[in-house]
């Protein structure tokens, strides 16, 4: 320990050279590469599994390939809603205008849930269904049909 | 942006600006002359510097002041109240409209900074450090007072007046808990400006040796308890407002959050190993500038709306500055290191592995290596769509588990080693033989875990650990008090050991109470009709009344129903503000070995039958107890220690203060 306070943690005669044990640093790098290493393998070996994309139907029509099998997260407008309250099953369908997919859900619902309503759900297809573990009902309250895929990606996402 | 003042429009308005812009000016001034007395080592100079952080801390209380004024009186003519507060509110949503959104809450920083700064220039001692500590300080408060005199400021001139506010973030006043998340938060982030000061007053002067670190021991502590408290208060505001029944969800606010934190956990490891052993000097000073500069980073991502999250406020121009100041710290910070790298030489060889500082390094590089990874997943979306050019990629949990666990099972076991472990070096025989029974108590424990059913590894091993710690604790505990002749006498003359204890301990509670709930827990959905008994995750239900009932800012449908004969009552609030969207109040019943969660989904408009979703979650409330006991910890570990009559014999339990 110097004195707090001392200008430089140096003792006052410097030690030769010889007494100054240089320990190689070469077993901490070796360590903390390999934690970093592990870590990251951990983390990134999975993120197949964990990563998901939001894709809009026309945009997973396109990519089916790629995206068959994972989970995703889809955004569109409800179509032909069907709710029943005593099972609280869902059945409608996303659609950007173009690709519409039918979803089935499990859970309840608002009055909220309609028509032309904005929805973002998260789920995986499973054949052509989507089953949706998630729904983010979206509404804005002026709605205009919207034009491109990004438009209507924003929409949703901005409609809060 | 330019048109900043008013004076005809809104009386209060124009005070409130004026006294940020004479902030600022005295926040400039005070750079300056701290510069000034640093570079010619003029105390005068300095004294004037000191002084001037009274005169900002008043003037942004004023300010603070007349926001608050502005909000509980309803007056619109100031912007920030005319978009944010409405006059239906109850009072307390009126106060807390203060940080409920982007201008008030930076003003709130801005207040929080100048009053930090204030109690530090009230405590510097008169030596090299201050003028540099205070011209740390004037520096971030020049950013962030100039962020909220000009481009977020909430008291620019509104174009038209309104007869009525367009009101707060439903979401926002749902839960009495956005009065406490968000000040303890920035109570936390802030409280880190002032070891980072203090850092960097030690590089610019050379004074590295270990007086600042002993100075900010303190600081940190507070600011990190605080920063503890506020993580845990934002879970649990997420538990008893979002109706999902969860607490944590990998946002990107949270991880925005709880980066800092992990870092500040290491620095107040490896702080101690500077204080006891002149080592790890270079890696604190990184550490504590990496620590400040993510709090600044956190803020960023989110109020940038780079990260899409819950909690992003509406943009605005306040991105870019925030980015601008985050890579002027780090540069600042960098360069400054690397200027003094020479000269941060430590006192003696690297640690041995063997030892506590090898078991404390440890824990600090885990702790690096998952802020690393928080930051990582946090930005993978963005990194995504800069390198594939794919937008909208989101990170899932999943991907955060997957290291959090192994990772934080990791630090679990560090934790029970560090304190059995000498400074210097330890001879594998004793050690051994001091691992034995906590090896023992750790088996058993899992043993009797998996004897109760669990099968989860990741589970067992939490249980493992947290007996193998507790055993590990009780022991040394113990001992010393022996030793010493009396418990109260120990804790008296060491409450910096008792009370990292005592947290390491509320962390194992708040480990079992995260293994448990997250891994246990069970939920069911079902639609109940009035009077109908349901069975549910072996509880049974029976809604037994609807009503609404009107408030003056919107409307709440309250659905009792009886879970095994006790009463629940769920609510689904509708905010003026927030048109028919229905903000779910759930009915929680707390128990000690697990909680019952009710949450209203959907209800019927005429009133036969209401839907709802019951969560049951095991050991949920660990987690706020726990959290309380490392707090209470990190208090009782800034105790002064009451010297004790004769010098402690040595050899005996290792040191640990």
């Amino acid at each position: 320990m110097s004195v707090p306070g001392s200008e430089s943690p140096t003792p006052l005669t410097p030690l030769p050279q010889a007494r100054r044990r240089q320990r190689s640093p070469l077993p901490v790098v070796l360590g903390v590469a390999a934690l970093v290493g592990l870590t990251a393998t951990i983390a990134f070996g999975n993120l197949n599994k964990s990563l998901e994309y939001f894709v809009t139907p026309s945009e997973y029509a396109q990519q089916q390939a790629q995206l068959q099998g994972r989970p995703v997260r889809i955004g569109g407008l409800v179509k032909a809603v069907q709710y029943e309250p005593q099972t609280l099953d869902l059945r409608f369908t996303v659609t950007d205008g173009s690709v519409s997919y039918p979803v089935q859900y499990r859970g309840a619902v608002t009055d909220l849930f309609k028509e032309n309503q904005g929805v973002v759900v998260r789920g995986e297809f499973q054949g052509n269904t989507f089953h949706a573990t998630d729904l983010v009902v979206k509404h804005s309250e002026e709605y205009n049909v919207p034009k491109t895929q990004a438009e209507l990606k924003d929409m949703i996402k901005s409609a809060d | 942006m330019l048109n900043l003042i008013s004076w005809t429009s809104s009386a209060s308005g124009a005070l409130g600006q004026l006294s940020l812009l004479g902030a600022l000016l005295f926040s400039v001034a005070g750079l300056l002359l701290a510069l000034l007395g640093g570079a010619r080592r003029d105390p005068r100079v300095t004294e004037a510097a000191r002084r001037a952080t009274w005169a900002v801390f008043a003037l942004v209380s004023l300010s603070t002041l007349v926001l608050l004024a502005a909000l509980l009186r309803d007056d619109f003519t100031v912007r920030f109240v005319a978009e944010h507060s409405m006059r239906a509110s109850p009072t307390w949503v009126k106060v807390t409209g203060l940080w409920g959104a982007l201008e008030g809450s930076i003003l709130l920083w801005a207040w929080l900074l100048a009053g930090y700064a204030f109690i530090l220039s009230v405590t510097l001692r008169r030596d090299a450090l201050r003028p540099w500590a205070l011209a740390a300080m004037f520096a971030s408060l020049v950013f962030f007072v100039g962020v909220c005199a000009t481009v977020a400021s909430p008291f620019t001139p509104v174009a038209t007046l309104v007869a009525d506010g367009r009101g707060p973030n439903p979401a926002l006043q749902n839960h009495w808990m956005m009065a406490v998340h968000p000040v303890l938060l920035y109570l936390g982030f802030v409280g880190l400006s002032v070891p980072f000061a203090y850092a960097v007053a030690a590089l610019v002067t050379g004074r590295l040796s270990d007086h600042w670190v002993v100075v900010t021991r303190r600081w940190t502590l507070v600011a990190w308890a605080l920063l503890t408290a506020a993580i845990v208060a934002g879970g649990w505001w997420s538990y008893e407002t979002l109706g999902w029944g969860g607490y944590w969800a990998w946002d990107p606010v949270e991880n925005a959050s709880f980066i800092p934190w992990l870092l500040t956990t290491a620095f107040l490891h490896s702080i101690q190993i500077q204080e006891r052993r002149g080592l790890m000097r270079s890696w604190n000073v990184w550490l504590i500038v990496l620590a400040y500069a993510s709090t600044v980073l956190g803020t960023f991502l989110n109020r940038s709306g780079i990260v899409q999250s819950v909690h992003a406020f509406a943009g605005g121009p306040v991105g870019p500055v925030f980015l601008g100041f985050l890579a002027f710290l780090l540069l600042a910070g960098t360069l400054l290191a690397a200027w003094r790298a020479p000269h941060l030489r430590d006192d003696n060889d690297p640690p041995a592995a063997l030892s506590r500082e090898g078991a404390f390094l440890a824990g600090n590089w885990l702790f690096v290596v998952f802020a690393v990874m928080v930051l990582v997943g946090t930005l993978f979306p963005t990194i995504v769509e800069a390198v594939q050019g794919r937008r909208d990629a989101s990170v899932g949990p999943a991907f955060y588990n997957a290291f959090a666990i192994p990772l934080g099972l990791g630090l679990l076991l560090l934790m029970g080693v560090g304190p059995l472990l000498p400074w210097r070096r330890a001879d594998g025989q004793g050690l051994w033989r001091a691992l034995r029974p906590l090896m023992i108590a750790g088996a058993g424990a899992a043993l009797l875990a998996l004897a109760l059913g669990v099968r989860h590894p990741g589970v067992l091993a939490t249980v493992a650990l947290s007996g193998y710690n507790l055993l590990g604790l009780g022991l040394l505990t113990a001992r010393a008090a022996r030793q010493a002749g009396g418990l109260g006498r120990t804790l008296r003359a060491q409450p910096r050991r008792y009370g990292a204890y005592l947290s390491h301990a509320g962390l194992i509670v708040l480990a079992l109470g995260l293994a448990f709930s997250g891994t246990y827990r069970r939920d069911a959905q079902v639609t109940l009709n009035m009077n109908q008994r349901v069975h549910l995750l072996n509880e049974d239900l029976t809604l037994t009344d609807l009503e609404t009932v009107t408030r003056p800012d919107g409307r709440s449908i309250v659905a009792r129903v009886l879970i095994d004969g006790r009463p629940f009552s769920a609510r689904l609030n509708t905010y003026t503000q927030g048109g028919d969207t229905p903000f779910p109040s759930p009915a929680v019943r707390y128990g000690l070995t697990g909680d019952t969660y009710l949450v209203m989904t959907g209800v019927d408009p005429k009133g036969q039958w209401a839907s709802v979703r019951l969560i049951e979650s095991p050991l949920v409330s660990w987690i706020w107890w726990g959290t309380l006991l490392v707090c209470v910890g990190a208090a009782f570990t800034l105790v002064t220690p009451r010297r004790a009559a004769q010098a402690a014999p040595a050899r005996l339990a290792p040191a640990t203060d």
